[in-house]
């Protein structure tokens, strides 16, 4: 009791509560901003840590990360640029939404679901902390990549319209997840001896060109016939679920949630992989409507709900392990370092009020998104109503400078104008640049692991089939990619019989 | 029809240039990395392959028409387009020349222009004003070491981020 009150002192007083909101608004600005991640929202705060107590100063990067992790929902709704690699999935349904003139309905769905998620994960973070850790840790190779398998299993959803054309997409986003060097043997891969390859090819700035500058030339090409609805709108502002719509959609705020605490608890997996495998399971529904990739509200929530969770989930292994469970945990762990405090085993033990004043944290986090996207979204709302011919160049500067800013470097932007090209040819051939990307993110996961579980069982690859919970994993994998012909197969079938 | 063929050669292409260059990366020390560097890019590039014919095959019989307004100069959105994408590789082209501020309000400007906007004293204020915002924002408060550009613009820049 007397750790709870503590606690409540240490992160409800005036200056530590003001950092609270602080964080959450510049977390949220920083995500929706391309080019401005999560993480660097992070590394942006820490100078200012320095000097604070440790409490505070974790108090102030939990809510940034949180703020962040919501925050790249609206740019991927509003201009179809996901603000951080978390957001990715919220394009593939917030977007068309808000091309529908739902624009403000896509964002209080964002909003609500990643303050559900966040809540859900706050509470599974307090509850189950040291045993969900040492669960984690079991995890290997072999569990890595069947996880790997079922982020691919989006493909199946978000790819519906021409299934062998998403599994090529997929593919080339695999091999352009190859390029630079080999990680486990440090051989350079189709990089043609140029430097600026040696680290492989940005998702980032794939995904910025594939979406947003794709997406920019085809407006153009379209702009005089073009439907303005969403500029029409007028103001865009955050409108909020009610009570009883949300409780339809229970199930996908629960799964979601689960699925984003579960991943973000297993160290180095992340949001942006809780995402589209939370995606994924709801996309799975064939008789959604509207259909997902529509504009289907769930395919918002799943995302959103996930990535969301991911940062309570990555609390765990970070605080109790030492173990970063996401990249932005990981720069958070830096930080912890920095200020001189150390993660792991003992943390919980020396700093008691730790744990209670990050759950407090999240909660109130959590509940400052709904301040915190309604004065984010109406300032980029201002945007969206400005002429097409403003608002289509102003698109392509904001990427610019996203793509830039990732590694400061002319070579990304470069690669931002090629895949806006390969973006605009997909779309007219009726490839998915959605599946590009997924392969791309989950390229390195996939062979890695694969390869490493093989080294691991000594040449051979029986681990993936020895381990019980890997095999549980790629049958579900299996059955994820199979399911669509098999239930194909199946209904057509049924007249038949009958 | 005929357009998708070519870019499905193309792409066969690729996956073939990439198939060979996966074979021909050196092989692995370590007896138990049965993968190696290439194992898993040239899986990729068979797989590539197999499907790629199998998309082909189904554009050959299923015999759809793709316009695509950017290879036909013809139309007025297609030149429009063309344009723009010649606007953007120049842009990228003379961020390091004439450094991020100076090449992104021209930007702005042109392309703006190009698509169709005529308000020209709006134009202006809007290129300058957000080629301010961006700088001030990203060059300024986050640190982003934008282009600088060459010359007088070089030391210019200094002096505002």
């Amino acid at each position: 009791m007397d750790i709870i009150l503590q606690s409540l002192v240490a992160v409800f007083n005036p200056m530590t509560f003001v950092l609270v909101v602080a964080g959450t608004l510049f977390g949220m600005i920083c995500g929706a901003l391309p080019g401005l991640s999560t993480s660097m929202a992070i590394i942006l705060c820490l100078p200012f840590t320095y000097s604070m107590d440790p409490i505070a100063a974790i108090v102030l990067m939990v809510a940034t990360y949180v703020g962040g992790a919501c925050g790249g929902s609206i740019s991927a709704i509003l201009i179809k640029t996901p603000g951080t690699p978390e957001a990715v999935a919220t394009t593939f349904d917030g977007y068309p939404m808000a091309q529908n003139g739902r624009a403000g309905e896509a964002l209080g769905l964002a909003v609500t679901a990643s303050a559900f998620g966040t809540i859900f994960s706050a509470f599974a973070m307090l509850v189950a902390s040291p045993a969900l850790a040492v669960a984690a840790l079991s995890f290997q190779s072999a569990e890595y990549f069947g996880l790997g398998l079922i982020g691919l299993s989006c493909i199946t959803s978000i790819g519906a319209k021409n299934q062998m054309k998403a599994v090529l997409s997929v593919l080339i986003g695999l091999m352009i997840s190859t390029i630079g060097l080999d990680s486990i043997n440090g051989v350079e891969r189709f990089a043609f001896e140029q430097p600026f390859l040696l680290n492989g090819i940005n998702y980032i700035a794939v995904m910025i060109g594939a979406f947003a500058i794709g997406e920019v030339y085809k407006n153009i090409e379209e702009f005089r016939h073009r439907d303005n609805t969403l500029r029409d709108e007028g103001k865009v502002s955050v409108k909020l679920m009610k009570f009883s719509e949300m409780a339809k959609m229970w199930a996908t705020f629960v799964k979601a949630s689960i699925i984003g605490t579960i991943i973000g608890i297993i160290p180095a997996a992340g949001g942006s992989i809780a995402s589209l495998i939370a995606y994924g399971s709801e996309a799975r529904d064939k008789n959604a409507t509207p259909k997902f990739g529509e504009g289907n509200p769930r395919g918002i929530i799943a995302p959103e709900a996930s990535n969301n969770a991911c940062v309570g989930g990555s609390m765990v292994p970070t605080l109790v392990l030492g173990i970063p469970g996401s990249p932005v945990a990981a720069v958070i762990m830096a930080a912890f370092m920095i200020i001189g405090i150390t993660p792991g085993p003992l943390l919980l033990r020396d700093q008691p009020i730790m744990l209670n004043a990050i759950f407090l944290t999240l909660i109130a986090a959590a509940l400052l998104l709904f301040v915190g996207g309604r004065f984010v979204t109406s300032q980029f709302g201002h945007i969206l109503r400005l002429p097409y011919p403003l608002l289509g160049t102003l698109i392509v500067t904001l990427g610019l400078v996203g793509a830039y800013s990732l590694k400061n470097s002319l070579y990304d932007v470069i690669i931002m104008f090629i895949f806006g090209l390969v973006g605009y040819l997909f779309d007219k051939f009726k490839y998915s640049s959605a599946a590009v990307i997924l392969g791309l993110i989950l390229g390195d996961l996939i062979e890695n692991s694969l390869r490493k579980q093989i080294i691991i069982g000594d040449g051979s690859a029986a681990g993936f089939v020895t381990r019980p919970v890997a095999l549980v994993i790629l049958v579900v994998a299996i059955l994820t990619f199979v399911w669509p012909s098999i239930s194909k197969m199946m209904s057509k079938k049924k007249p038949v019989a009958a | 029809m005929a357009i998708e063929l070519v870019f499905n050669i193309i792409l066969g292409l690729c996956f073939a240039f990439y198939l060979f260059t996966a074979t021909q990366l050196p092989a692995t020390d370590n007896p138990i990395d049965i993968l190696g560097a290439g194992g898993f890019p040239i899986i990729i590039g068979i797989l590539g392959l197999i499907v790629l014919a199998m998309v082909t095959l189904k554009v050959v019989k299923d015999k759809h028409h793709v316009h695509i307004p950017m290879f036909d100069l013809k139309l007025p959105e297609g030149r429009m387009l063309v344009v723009n994408v010649i606007l953007l590789a120049a842009y990228v082209a003379l961020l390091d020349v004439l450094g991020f501020a100076v090449s992104t309000a021209l930007y702005l400007f042109i392309a703006a222009a190009s698509i169709g906007y005529r308000k020209w004293g709006r134009l202006v204020v809007f290129s300058l004003l957000t080629a301010t915002v961006l700088v001030v924002v990203f060059g300024t408060v986050f640190y982003v070491p934008l282009p600088r550009g060459v010359e007088f613009l070089r030391e210019l820049s200094y002096l505002i981020y």
